[in-house]
């Protein structure tokens, strides 16, 4: 009896040992099963067996036959902290591109069910619903996300899954720049964005005439706000810029202990990059002017969402002058696809789309049209169909040139350009009237697209 | 350097700082009070203080943009009554059961129905009116020259600080001279006692619950032209309140007042002279938190509350 405890023990400690001793068990399993298809040509049934990838714990289907739809997971902020503005808006165009994508007969010949999940801002909420949409909803795919925060978290969860996931609104260059297969990205990186600032910034030159161009920036303490801050901390000094950067939680309500410490600074800034989203961001420009900013001297460079016009005056009266960076066109540059979802937008909306939204709306075309172009959902076949897109989409013609078959490494390219659309458009825009509708804003930059005397409108 | 030098060697800029956080204390003290009123007769925390507030400034913004050109200070009045009639309907439905004996565990129900109407009145204005950020036209139209030509204020908060002003001077007069208010101290003071002598203790709770709940709506219709307006606005504003009170010293007036004060000028000051620009904002409430810390370690019943 002692002698078998010994060899059940002995065998036990043996197998612990062996189990320690061998590599351990990668995040990511991919297996090859075999799955049986039963394809009719012309009358003829007859039975073929496809090699596809499963991984566990997914419940997407392999192929589409037998399917009623196909259900594709898009994620966005509609609660708080998430930027709820910015996830209501992505709504509307989610439902949008899901309408017209159904009307014009679906994906693979089905009709896509696009689930949506309430991210609200939070990482680790963005890990939960992910994990939810590809184990219990059989997502084949995922769009979406504006947080930076939030898609450095969902991707690892795409990543762990095998599922493509097009990132519509978060910057941060670490999401593509992880280089996982799964993982693209139509927004701009935060390296575009600090560059775009820097570019502009350095055309303008010494707007009040001190001697030097010293710019501050008033960033959140969120992914997006530390990413531009890293990114604008190299970009900057290769242009030959100076900065000072304040960092704000959100929601913060009192920016004057702020607005005071930015006078009482030993020099003007030449501008104040604002560098903070949604109603905060309304808060401090206008306490920015309250506070005695003086705009012949500081160039204030406004939150996208100061867009939208109407929400802009009544919580910025005094904004006038106020620069806008924008991404994704404008209304002297939209065409093609993009004019049809303008009117589609504004019937439902009453303006002229957001950033966010346009990509919400491209990441759901994209990716519907990477499905019919893979002609299965086989999850490679929807990778290698992403990877070679030239998609005309409402924001312009999509493209990943840097991936599996090209490397940024090889390509002598930075890595966060994997999987990364480079032409998104970037766009300095500037109100010039109080009151004014955004519709008639001035274009100061990129020259190409400038239809205003220079880089900057004096007040 | 442990401090921004600025705070060492220029007067007018600690004058700037501590100037603008004693205005936003004015504003702390009114958004507090209302809590403390209610914490002091009904012996609970309200967690719908904030939304309470939120729904005041939505109610004093969509009569001003309705009726242009009307007086604020019907705007305000308005506020007012929407939210003491929530509050006292609220307080009728929900919270008179807990004082008629017909609720076990009082304390945790109180907890959870106050946090339960907090979510729903928040849903419930991102269903009707959206997420999307409102704000009130300045009330008054007019500039205020830096004081003393080197303190810069903010013309919109020192309006809403002479309004808070104003609206807590009437308070105490209320709370002091009437036999309401009498009513209400003596309810808070003891509830049988105060049944003995002919008042009404459940009518008292109703009455301040509503009070509270109008002071709370009055501070949000007096800031909705300072601040852009968002269902989620009561959340900081609740959390500060808190703090207010606890340091006050939990149901006192007075301590509510000097509370706020202490709270707004600590975080002006500590955020304007915190070494690290780039961090002094994003600590900015912390500031708060430590005064409230200390507070409650040295004196843990707060600055003028009743001994524990």
């Amino acid at each position: 009896m002692h002698r078998k405890i010994l060899w059940a023990l002995a065998i036990t400690a043996v197998a612990l040992l062996a189990g320690a001793c061998t590599t351990p068990t990668p995040e990511t399993i991919v297996e090859q099963v075999v799955v049986t298809e039963i394809v009719e040509v012309e009358g003829e049934t007859t039975v073929v067996e496809v090699e596809v990838t499963a991984v566990p714990g997914r419940c997407a289907p392999m192929d589409h036959a037998g399917l009623e739809k196909i259900q594709i997971g898009a994620t966005a902020p509609l609660s708080a902290p998430g930027s709820v503005t910015g996830g209501n808006v992505m709504q509307v165009a989610f439902s949008i591109a899901e309408d017209e994508i159904n009307t014009a007969g679906g994906v693979l010949g089905l009709p896509i069910n696009i689930i949506l999940n309430d991210t609200e801002g939070l990482p680790e909420r963005g890990t939960a619903v992910m994990e939810r949409m590809i184990t219990q909803d059989c997502v084949v795919a995922v769009v979406g996300e504006y947080h930076s925060a939030v898609g450095l978290t969902m991707k690892e969860v795409a990543s762990k899954y095998h599922v493509p996931t097009v990132f519509a609104e978060t910057y941060n260059d670490n999401i593509t720049a992880d280089m996982h297969p799964e993982v693209f990205r139509i927004a701009p990186t935060s390296t575009f964005t600090a560059e775009m600032d820097a570019k502009w910034l350095s055309e303008v030159g010494d707007y009040n005439g001190d001697g030097e161009t010293f710019i501050v920036i008033v960033a959140e303490n969120t992914g997006y706000g530390t990413g531009q801050v890293e990114k604008a901390d190299k970009a900057f000094p290769e242009f030959g810029l100076t900065h000072e950067t304040f960092f704000a939680d959100l929601p913060t309500l009192d920016f004057a202990p702020i607005v005071a410490r930015i006078n009482a600074l030993d020099t003007t800034p030449d501008a104040i990059l604002i560098k903070v989203t949604g109603e905060t961001s309304y808060n401090l420009q206008q306490q920015l002017y309250e506070g005695g900013i003086d705009i012949s001297e500081t160039i204030v460079v406004a939150n996208q969402v100061a867009l939208n016009d109407d929400e802009f005056w009544q919580n910025v009266p005094d904004g006038n002058f106020a620069v806008i960076p924008r991404i994704g066109p404008w209304t002297s540059s939209v065409s093609g696809p993009g004019a049809d979802f303008v009117e589609a937008y504004r019937a439902r909306v009453g303006r002229f789309p957001e950033a966010y939204a346009f990509e919400a709306y491209d990441s759901l075309h994209l990716m519907a049209d990477a499905i019919n172009r893979a002609g299965s959902l086989d999850p490679d076949a929807i990778i290698a169909a992403l990877e070679s897109a030239n998609f005309e989409g409402a924001a312009g013609t999509i493209t990943f040139p840097y991936g599996i078959d090209n490397p940024p490494e090889a390509a002598g390219v930075p890595n966060y350009l994997w999987h990364q659309w480079p032409d998104v458009p970037l766009l300095f825009l500037q109100y010039t009237e109080s009151g004014q509708s955004s519709d008639d804003l001035t274009v100061i930059w990129p020259a190409e697209y400038r239809t205003s005397d220079g880089a900057i409108i004096r007040p | 350097m442990l401090i921004f030098d600025q705070c060492i060697e220029s007067i007018a800029y600690l004058a700037t700082l501590l100037t603008n956080g004693l205005i936003m204390g004015i504003i702390y003290a009114l958004m507090a009070l209302g809590l403390t009123l209610i914490f002091s007769v009904l012996g609970i925390v309200n967690f719908s203080h904030g939304e309470l507030y939120m729904l005041g400034g939505f109610a004093a913004f969509f009569l001003l943009d309705t009726f242009e050109g009307l007086n604020p200070i019907l705007a305000i009045i308005f506020a007012g009554i929407v939210t003491f009639v929530i509050g006292a309907v609220f307080e009728r439905i929900f919270l008179r059961p807990m004082h008629e004996g017909k609720v076990q565990r009082t304390g945790e129900y109180a907890i959870l129905v106050t946090f339960g109407f907090a979510f729903f009145l928040q849903y419930l204005t991102v269903a009707t009116i959206g997420p999307f950020p409102f704000k009130a036209s300045r009330f008054l139209d007019m500039v205020i020259k830096p004081l003393f030509g080197v303190i810069t204020v903010f013309q919109t908060r020192v309006v809403a600080a002479a309004i808070a002003l104003v609206l807590i001077a009437i308070l105490l007069w209320f709370i002091q001279r009437t036999w309401t208010g009498r009513g209400l101290r003596a309810v808070s003071q003891d509830k049988d006692a105060a049944a003995v002598t002919g008042i009404n203790p459940l009518r008292m709770n109703n009455f301040a619950f509503g009070l509270g709940a109008a002071l709370a709506g009055m501070s949000g219709a007096v800031l909705v032209q300072v601040f852009s307006w968002t269902f989620n606005v009561g959340i900081p504003a609740a959390s500060k309140s808190y703090v207010v009170i606890v340091l006050g010293g939990m149901g006192s007036i007075p301590g509510a007042l000097l509370g706020g004060l202490i709270v707004g000028a600590v975080e002006s000051l500590g955020t304007g002279c915190f070494p690290d620009p780039s961090r002094g904002l994003a600590y900015q409430s912390a500031f708060g938190l430590v005064i409230f810390a200390l507070v409650l370690l040295i004196r843990p019943q707060g600055l003028f509350g009743r001994k524990l």
